[in-house]
């Protein structure tokens, strides 16, 4: 093994250096997030490869715009990824260092995509990723949309009065440092969530979530939400169920950490506060 | 067909069967490889002249930096798994034990939710592992240190507190779980399934370290490890010192089970269906089970893994699971027959 370990690093160094000097021309995306961005920033060919929900139009806000001759993981999987031969592959926050490791001494560079807990950790991540495969010029195209949405947003809402909005799935909440909590705050509305010190998504107990009274639910489009909360022995009684104010959001929307971040702060923006924020951007 | 004869044709078989596993897995898989351009490939490495055409580039690194680690991984787990459960039942003279009487399972999942919890997983190479490996070990210390604070235990003692200490961890484990986030929680739930994705050479000589001596100690045990299957005072009245050498039997089978655990989490029903298989066949001594059980542990745990890479076009199918298919179905047919014997 060590004669064949003694043999085998340097050849897979050697194209690292190699490919690390120069812009990457086959970008491989094991990310959704980076699918949403690499489709509007890169040129097609240079977008090797995205995951399978980048097609899946309940999950994905590019569905129907991948470039065909992108190939689609369909898993994390590394023998498909070598023998596309990309340059450069993107991966998640969470994506372990083992499978980095073998990334690498498989020849290929990696970038993360991460701090995509809020707007500003989406801006500086599509920042970073612009820099990562050589497109910063569209990448800061697109940041001008987003920058200009989101400002827009924060002068519309300007003062208005802060729904308390308890976001529900599962049994699992949005709290502290969540992308779904800085969601709800930029869309002009108290996260309830942050309220009762939940950190993270996770089940804070439904007795402890009745008694916050919220003014809004939040839920996903995603099949089964609402009748859940509705069927819920205890969260059907609230007051914001009984008067109807349970706020559908669209599971791609609600789920983004791309550009589509801003989309997802305005459409929420525009269901909570419809006197202040029209349907569409104008 | 007398006994002997009948362990010369089982070893024969696995001997076989084994190297006809590792070339079907090793050329299978998403990018299917030609067997012969591979195995040219190998010998050229070894200094042989090569006898098919080269591997190209994709397949050469598909071959060498990711798919030949992992089904030596496969084997070495698989093969160690299977000789810890021969020891262990021998040892408790219990057919249903297994590693995880000893916590390791459980400390070894306790250890890898909290490398991911804390973020270590993502951040440094084989924190998960290493964790994993580090919680297994403090479990099974746990339990012995636990089940002697009385004095010696019995072999009764030692298998209830292998459970509870099993149940502290797992409800451990449980909290960690719902305090940790969504993305995070997928990938201790891989972990916890079993599998193999994304091993390399690293965890191929890490396994390997410890894998390999433990087993070949534990063969080298073999007589003991006999003697001590006769009951503790049986053994005693024979001259073996009976907790020093239960001690040393579990310290290899803890190090041995912590290390394929820990690289591959959770491959359940090895170290119960191999030796369970092959007693009828090659007997009871350790020195012909133990090796036949390694070879057979290697077996199952390659095809397993293979299984798990090829049956699905969309998803990794966890190898624990794979395991679990085929182990629960096969164990409980053997449970019946031999209720029926009984």
């Amino acid at each position: 093994m060590r004669r064949v370990l003694a043999w085998l690093l340097p050849v897979l160094s050697a194209a690292s250096a190699i490919a690390a000097d120069a812009p990457p021309r086959r970008v491989a995306s094991l990310n959704l997030s980076a699918d949403e961005v690499l489709v509007e920033i890169l040129p097609p060919e240079r977008l090797v490869g995205v995951t399978r929900w980048a097609d899946d139009p309940d999950t994905s806000n590019v569905a129907g715009r991948v470039p065909a001759t992108a190939f689609r993981f369909p898993k994390a999987d590394m023998e498909r990824l070598v023998a596309l031969s990309p340059d450069l592959v993107i991966v998640s926050e969470y994506t372990d260092a083992d499978f980095l490791s073998l990334v690498e001494r498989s020849g290929i560079r990696w970038h993360r995509m991460e701090g995509l807990s809020s707007p500003a950790g989406v801006r500086n991540a599509i920042l970073a990723l612009g820099r990562a495969v050589g497109a910063e010029g569209p990448a800061e195209r697109v940041l001008a949309r987003y920058d200009a949405t989101l400002r827009d947003l924060a002068r519309r809402l300007g003062d208005a009065k802060r729904p308390r909005v308890l976001y529900w799935s599962g049994e699992m909440t949005a709290g502290a440092d969540t992308a779904i909590g800085a969601l709800i705050e930029t869309a002009g509305a108290v996260n309830v969530g942050r309220e009762m010190g939940v950190q993270g998504i996770a089940p804070p107990g439904a007795e402890r979530a009745f008694v916050t009274d919220p003014d809004v639910i939040l839920v996903s489009s995603w099949p089964g939400g609402v009748q859940a909360v509705k069927d819920h022995p205890l969260l059907g009684t609230l007051r914001a169920v009984r008067e109807g104010r349970i706020v559908v959001m669209p599971n791609p929307l609600l789920v983004a950490l791309s550009q589509y971040t801003a989309n997802a702060c305005w459409d929420l923006a525009a269901r909570l506060h419809p006197d202040r924020i029209p349907k569409d951007r104008p | 067909m007398n006994e002997a004869h009948r362990r010369r044709v089982v070893f024969l078989l696995l001997i076989a069967a084994l190297p006809a596993a590792l070339s079907v897995a090793l050329a299978r898989g998403s990018v299917p490889i030609p067997l012969g351009s591979l195995l040219s490939s190998m010998a050229s490495n070894l200094g042989l002249p090569a006898f098919a055409s080269p591997l190209e580039p994709p397949a050469h690194s598909i071959f060498w930096a990711v798919r030949l680690p992992r089904v030596l991984l496969a084997a070495l787990v698989g093969g160690g798994l299977a000789v810890v459960g021969a020891v262990l039942q021998s040892v408790f003279r219990n057919p249903m034990a297994d590693s995880g009487l000893l916590g390791v399972g459980s400390g070894a999942a306790f250890g890898a939710v909290l490398a991911v919890r804390l973020g270590w997983s993502a951040r440094v190479f084989l924190a998960l592992p290493l964790a994993a490996f580090v919680g297994a070990m403090a479990a099974i210390v746990a339990v012995y240190v636990l089940a002697h604070v009385a004095g010696r235990p019995s072999l009764q003692g030692l298998l209830l507190t292998g459970l509870a200490v099993s149940a502290l961890a797992s409800a451990g484990t449980s909290v960690l779980l719902v305090a940790t986030e969504e993305f995070r929680v997928k990938t201790v739930l891989f972990w916890l399934a079993g599998g193999l994705e994304g091993r390399s050479w690293p965890h191929v000589q890490i396994a390997a370290a410890l894998i390999l001596p433990g087993v070949a100690l534990l063969v080298a045990l073999a007589r003991p490890l006999d003697v001590l299957s006769l009951g503790d005072d049986e053994a005693g009245s024979l001259g073996l010192p009976v907790h020093a050498a239960r001690l040393i039997a579990f310290t290899l089978t803890a190090l041995v089970a912590g290390a394929a655990t820990s690289i591959a989490g959770s491959v359940p029903f090895v170290g119960l269906i191999a030796p369970h298989a092959l007693r009828p066949h090659v007997g009871t001594l350790a020195r012909h089970l133990l090796p036949a059980a390694f070879l057979a542990g290697a077996l199952v745990v390659v095809i397993a893994d293979l299984g798990a890479r090829t049956l699905s076009q969309s998803l990794d199918l966890p190898l624990g699971s794979l395991t679990a298919f085929v182990g629960a179905p096969y164990f409980l047919l053997a449970l019946r027959a031999n209720e029926g014997r009984g």
